[in-house]
């Protein structure tokens, strides 16, 4: 196991590093235009130009920008380490506008996993049980609803009902847990809950999906002879078979949610690593873009290798050589 | 031009407003709300429609709380000497620095009028106008950390940031005609020559030669004091000031507090969290004193800027009172609901802005090398439509010329060479136009050569854009030009790029950065400050085959006998007064007339949402915004 992890951290770096540099070369060759226009003002002569272009590191092509990167994240550069650099637009920290803004994502994507993994596999698992009940139709339509609805929308829709109208939640923004935790949950449950309604919905149709196949083996069938409880067969051994794809597709989600719930953000105004992406990449701030390319990168990575440690408790069948 | 963010915006909030301004004819109803003041009527002279609020309780106290949509959109981060963004020099010039001139913060032309701010008064040029003495006024303190009366030296400070390129100045280019800064700009010596300070209380600029403007040039924010102590800890570092800016207004960035002491000792203030994009606040400073300022009222006691990344959020929360103002972009039916709300009415807020938006044309390709198209042009395009295209009457007004009419003190508010009825096109004119056309060998009142079909036409790729590209094809297609339309995103850096030979695009816009006619000619007609990318003379006025190889410009084109104005700038550049009002008109006749370069169509509106907690509120003209150093609040 030792030795399979090790393997896997050496490809997760492989992995990283190559989505870094895609990432670096995209951005080099959009034609986005000059970011150094962008500081000069509106009427520069080419000394200035140069002069930016100079400071920002522009002037140098684009794989000693990259190398030098690769470098100074590794060895740090004044603000610590990682070196992330500094933003074009803002002249500030890189990793410090990143530790700023992951917790408010992580947050977000905690709250939401916690309800779209128990809410979406426990409606799956009844749907199953009950198949072809109103339980489960219901319970279906709850899905195709979640799946069809967007996210913008249903956030608009709650922010109106449950904020503006009825009062019972508290609004927009973020509100750190560390100065006020009922503000925190009143200001979170409204996109935990938006964001998780659209997750649930997969899970639970995909949860409903495989616990009906695996519920149809014979060695079900077999656990039912023996005597066991319903309930012990359905969670024993119906559901932990079922559980690998949807664990799987889970490790894959939150991960990529790192830098993707870009417009839950936007909608309940959290501004997280999702937002800062978008705004880097609509400024051309490359640095900006990068570390959080970077953090949604390794996340994917480390998820993905989670997931695959995972599947060894989850099913006795996966041995790592 | 200063970046607008609200411009950026502005043409889908206004949506709405258009539709309604349909429905209801082209009247306004501006000075029927009680509590609100302000003029406008039908037609054309919308535009220079100006309304404020006032509901006759004005207070000191309370926090003026604002929502800023999506980013602050810093150019600097927010270090006066580079900060280019409109918005921050609302902040700016309302309430954190003192330039040696400033402004009343009033709409209209009177907003514009000039003062002294730091300096006791607005100094007449002296030495055949090549010299200009600004007295100080005693009294007036930096903000802590820096506790000290500021001085003539403090202001040498900030020019002379501003000329070394290393601090990022984004607008060095207007004070280039002080002798020795480009000796600064090019890394010859460390100050500028051409300024002295005999004492402290006394600064004085020598020019290379007599600019007129000059006084509204030091109204610009990176001329305020900044205390070179502070300012050393920056230097090279564009854009970290911005978290330490010293105020000299009446209020600064909270936390500014103790005693400066070193560098090192100097942390971010907690009040500024730009560059992360979350807040800026700023409180009162404790240093001020109201005597040394006739004009700022500095009512409330703290204000509050936050970025919010949902503008329906931002209005929600205007419209509920738990923000006063915004820095956003109206959603059409928050338009229509304060349009046509009663109790909401008098909070919706229009105001003019000095902004005119254009299609371009490069005289040096074809079709539009030739004036009699470029005429035929400005006589075909329906400019009604085009402004319907932007969201109708409210927008703004048709445009007739190059500057607004506010930058000539309402001058030339009749000039309008190309007049057509009910400004929707004249096919007959526009005909005879093409008759004289080189294009036109038939004499058929329409293009028939090949040069005149599928000429580029580059747009955008807004809605807008959408809306406004059938308008023109149709109105070219009258006189014969057919359109090949590229849409870009972003569509700005194809047409300021030089060698990129764009004939026609549909895009631009321009804007003020103080009020003379100068920040439009000198910056979109001077051939001399053409250049190969980031260029804003797209039309290529004055450009000739020398200047297009010194300048590697790339240009290949008709490039004998493009027009010129250069001298008729440097003429007006000299002048001051009424001659110089009376120059820049006369610039702008013969820009419309003997150069041709745009179809000018719309003067645009700026229009802001107050809160219900909100007392007075007026426009600032000269930082095309809230008048923040006017407004008051409940305090409760």
């Amino acid at each position: 196991m030792a030795f399979y992890i090790a393997r896997r951290l050496f490809w997760t770096l492989i992995v990283v590093a190559a989505v870094i540099a895609i990432t670096f070369v995209v951005f080099y060759l959009l034609p986005a235009g000059d970011p150094a226009l962008r500081f000069a003002g509106k009427n520069p002569n080419q000394t200035e130009l140069d002069l930016i272009r100079h400071r920002l590191g522009l002037d140098q092509a684009w794989y000693v920008q990259f190398g030098k990167f690769i470098k100074t994240f590794f060895t740090g550069d004044q603000y610590g380490w990682p070196g992330l650099g500094y933003t074009f637009a803002g002249q500030s920290s890189v990793l410090h506008l990143i530790l700023e803004r992951a917790p408010r994502t992580l947050l977000l994507i905690m709250g939401s996993a916690i309800l779209w993994l128990t809410t979406g596999v426990a409606i799956g698992v009844i749907s199953a049980v009950k198949r072809r009940s109103a339980v489960d139709r219901a319970a279906m339509g709850f899905a195709l609803f979640g799946i069809s609805a967007p996210v913008f929308w249903l956030g608009l829709m709650a922010l109106y009902i449950f904020w503006r109208q009825l009062g019972w939640a508290g609004g927009t923004g973020y509100v750190s847990p560390v100065d006020s935790v009922t503000g925190f949950f009143s200001h979170m449950i409204l996109p935990w809950v938006v964001l998780a309604s659209l997750y649930a919905a997969f899970y639970a149709r995909m949860t409903r999906n495989n616990l009906l196949e695996t519920l149809g083996e014979d060695y079900i069938r077999t656990a039912r002879a023996k005597g066991l409880s319903e309930r012990r067969v359905i969670f024993k051994h119906g559901l932990r078979a079922s559980l690998t794809p949807i664990v799987t597709m889970f490790g894959l989600d939150v991960a990529l949610l790192v830098g993707g719930a870009v417009i839950t953000e936007s909608v309940f105004n959290i501004q997280g690593l999702g937002y800062l992406a978008i705004n880097g990449a609509l400024t051309q701030d490359l640095p900006t873009v990068l570390g959080v390319v970077l953090l949604a990168a390794v996340a994917v990575a480390v998820m993905n290798l989670l997931v695959d440690v995972l599947y060894a408790f989850i099913d006795p069948r996966v041995r790592y050589v | 031009m200063r970046r607008s963010l609200r411009f950026a915006w502005m043409f889908a909030a206004l949506l709405a407003l258009a539709i309604l301004a349909a429905g209801c004819g082209s009247k306004s109803s501006d000075n029927s709300s009680s509590g609100s003041s302000g003029s406008s009527s039908s037609g054309n002279t919308a535009a220079s429609s100006s309304k404020s609020y006032d509901n006759g309780s004005s207070a000191k106290g309370g926090v003026y709380r604002v929502g800023w949509e999506q980013s602050f959109g810093f150019t600097n981060n927010f270090d006066p000497t580079g900060e280019y963004l409109g918005n921050a020099w609302g902040l700016y010039v309302n309430l954190l620095l003192r330039p040696l001139i400033g402004y009343k913060h009033q709409p209209g032309a009177a907003g514009n009028e000039l003062i002294g701010d730091l300096a006791t008064a607005v100094p007449q040029p002296a030495d055949n106008g090549l010299t200009y003495t600004y007295k100080l006024r005693k009294g007036i303190k930096f903000a802590p950390p820096v506790n000290r009366a500021i001085t003539s030296k403090d202001v040498a400070y900030a020019m002379n940031r501003l000329a070394n390129p290393k601090d990022g100045g984004q607008y060095a280019f207007y004070y280039t005609v002080i002798k020795g800064w480009d000796d600064v700009a090019n890394g010859k010596a460390k100050t500028v020559s051409g300024i002295s300070t005999p004492d402290n209380q006394t600064i004085v600029f020598h020019l290379t030669k007599p600019t007129g403007d000059f006084n509204l040039r030091m109204s610009m924010p990176a001329t305020a004091p900044i205390p070179p102590e502070v300012g050393a800890c920056f230097e090279g570092k564009p854009g970290d000031y911005g978290r330490n800016v010293i105020a000299s207004g009446p209020y600064m960035v909270q936390g500014s507090t103790g005693t400066f002491s070193s560098c090192s000792a100097l942390k971010p203030f907690s009040g500024y969290d730009g560059a992360n994009g979350n807040h800026i606040i700023l409180v009162r400073n404790p240093n001020y004193d109201q005597s040394t300022d006739q004009y700022r009222k500095s009512n409330p006691d703290r204000f509050e800027y936050r970025v919010n990344s949902n503008a329906d959020d931002i209005y929600a929360k205007v419209q509920a009172g738990q923000l006063e103002d915004e820095q956003a972009s109206p959603q059409p039916k928050t338009i229509r609901q304060y349009s046509t709300d009663p109790n909401l009415k008098d909070k919706l807020l229009p105001n003019v802005g000095d902004r005119t938006w254009y299609l371009t044309m490069n005289m040096t390709q074809p079709p539009f090398d030739d004036i009699h198209v470029r005429k035929a042009m400005n006589y075909i395009i329906d400019k009604q439509s085009l402004r319907k295209a932007w969201g109708g009457p409210v927008i703004g007004s048709i445009a007739r010329h190059i500057a607004p009419p506010v930058m000539y003190q309402n001058g030339l508010a009749e000039y309008d060479p190309y007049s057509t009825p009910n400004d929707s096109g004249d096919a007959t004119k526009a005909a005879a136009e093409m008759k004289q056309s080189k294009y036109d060998p038939d004499k058929a009142g329409k293009c028939t050569m090949s040069q005149c079909k599928s000429v580029l036409m580059v747009a955008d790729t807004r809605a807008l854009d959408n809306r406004m590209v059938p308008v023109i094809q149709a109105n070219a297609a009258k006189i014969g030009i057919t359109f090949k339309v590229r849409s870009i995103n972003g569509a700005y850096t194809t047409i300021q790029t030089t060698n990129k030979n764009v004939p026609f695009s549909e895009r631009p816009g321009w804007g003020k950065d103080y009020a003379d006619p100068y920040t439009f000619f000198g910056e979109l007609f001077d051939s001399r400050a053409l250049i190969p990318s980031g260029n804003t003379n797209y039309s290529l006025a004055g450009i000739t085959p020398q200047i297009n190889t010194e300048k590697k410009l790339g240009v290949t084109g008709n490039l004998n006998n493009v027009p010129s104005v250069n001298a008729d700038i440097d003429k007006c550049i000299a002048k001051t007064g009424d001659a110089r009002t009376t120059c820049w008109e006369n610039v702008d006749k013969k820009v419309m007339t003997q150069v041709v370069p745009w179809v000018p169509y719309l003067w645009s509106n700026n229009v802001t949402i107050v809160g219900p907690k909100v007392t007075h509120w007026n426009y600032d003209q000269f930082s095309d915004g809230t008048a923040y150093s006017q407004v008051s609040v409940k305090s409760s």
